[in-house]
């Protein structure tokens, strides 16, 4: 099995050199982008967390390091999501289309959105393989964090809310607040 | 710049390995991923939402990847809290494993004392350009304590239609008092 994944969850990490001369307009681009419910991702199914990262070197670590290295830039893109590397992908094509490509396109070598297989082949050619991947609650899906989390705010409004209730009264608040599922 | 999302926090941390890393870290990575107390310890911080280690021996380029003098060592982490909490955990939970994954970085000072670390984590670290979550109010406890309660209030509403208003009170009680840490 694939060291990027725990449970049901996915790591993905996805490393892209940067065009000559673009990493700082692509720094300026991403640190644009609308945040919260307005970001691209928000419209990418599964994603738990993620983020960009332009990367524009490695770090030398003075003379103790036996020779210095020289990076071309790169975009780091992670995301933790759920199910399958393919579908997440595609997801990730389709909710993000144009958005993608005002990132990536700073990139080498990306082909566009609007070609689907291309647009995975060039992602696969970039993804890494964890060493190791932890998730807390890999067991869980993004819409299964946030229900639960829903009925556990609901439990608590029915507690300050339902005090003193008459039985009849507090049971038909409480079928209500959680119907069948 | 933000490495913060509501409650959430990113770290992304990239180290050059010497020599020996190419041996050494392959086994702590294969005794991280089949002996479980590294996985327990881990989830003994219980403010990790999702992290990773990455061993790049080849940058990825389109091809056959761009070759460094050196391996590189990718972590990055999510968590819920202040940066420095943080890293004082890493070092005072699991300070033999973080001797064990680091240990090969070039520049690695140990994880104790914590401050020689800090700075080392800051040196090398990378701020995201952007980072999202979706669910950016939720520590990971309360998403863990969250799947807890949901479980007892399906297992009671399961039950309830069978129940009369008093039974269904006194079992309803019950659940609040079986689930109250979680609450």
């Amino acid at each position: 099995m694939s060291h990027n994944v725990s449970g049901q969850a996915y790591a993905l990490s996805v490393l892209t050199p940067i065009l000559d001369g673009h990493a700082d307009e692509l720094r300026a681009h991403l640190e644009d982008l609308e945040e919260g419910a307005a970001s691209p991702l928000a419209r990418v199914p599964g994603t738990h967390i993620a983020r960009w990262v332009v990367i524009d070197d490695v770090i030398y670590q003075g003379a103790g390091q036996r020779k210095r290295d020289t990076l071309t830039p790169r975009l780091l893109f992670s995301s933790n999501f759920d199910g399958e590397l393919g579908a997440y992908l595609e997801g990730l094509r389709t909710g993000m289309a144009g958005d993608a490509d005002a990132i990536w396109s700073n990139c080498r070598g990306y082909p566009g959105h609007a070609d689907g297989p291309a647009f995975a082949a060039w992602m696969h050619a970039h993804v890494l393989e964890a060493a190791l991947f932890f998730a807390a609650y890999g067991g869980m899906t993004v819409d299964q964090v946030n229900s639960n989390l829903e009925r556990r705010r609901r439990l608590l409004d029915l507690v300050l809310d339902g005090q003193g209730l008459p039985p009849a009264d507090l049971k038909a608040r409480f079928m209500e607040a959680f119907p069948l599922r | 710049m933000t490495n913060v999302e509501g409650r959430a926090t990113a770290i992304t941390v990239l180290t050059p390995v010497k020599p020996a890393g190419r041996v050494l870290l392959p086994l702590v990575f294969w005794v991280g991923r089949n002996a479980t107390f590294t996985l327990k310890k881990l989830h003994m911080l219980s403010f990790i939402h999702f992290a990773r280690w990455i061993v790049i021996s080849r940058f990825p380029d389109g091809g056959r990847g761009e070759r460094l003098h050196h391996p590189y060592l990718f972590f990055e982490s999510n968590f819920n809290g202040l940066w420095d909490q943080y890293i004082d955990a890493f070092s005072e939970v699991v300070p033999a494993r973080m001797k064990g994954i680091w240990g090969t970085s070039y520049g690695f000072p140990g994880p104790i004392p914590v401050e020689p670390f800090k700075q080392y984590i800051r040196k090398n670290e990378y701020v995201a350009n952007h980072y999202w979550s979706a669910y950016p109010g939720a520590t990971t406890t309360e998403i863990i304590s969250a799947e807890r309660v949901a479980a007892a209030i399906d297992d009671l509403r399961s039950r309830a239609d069978g129940l009369s208003p008093e039974a269904f009170k006194a079992a309803y009680e019950q659940m609040l008092i079986d689930v109250q840490g979680n609450l």
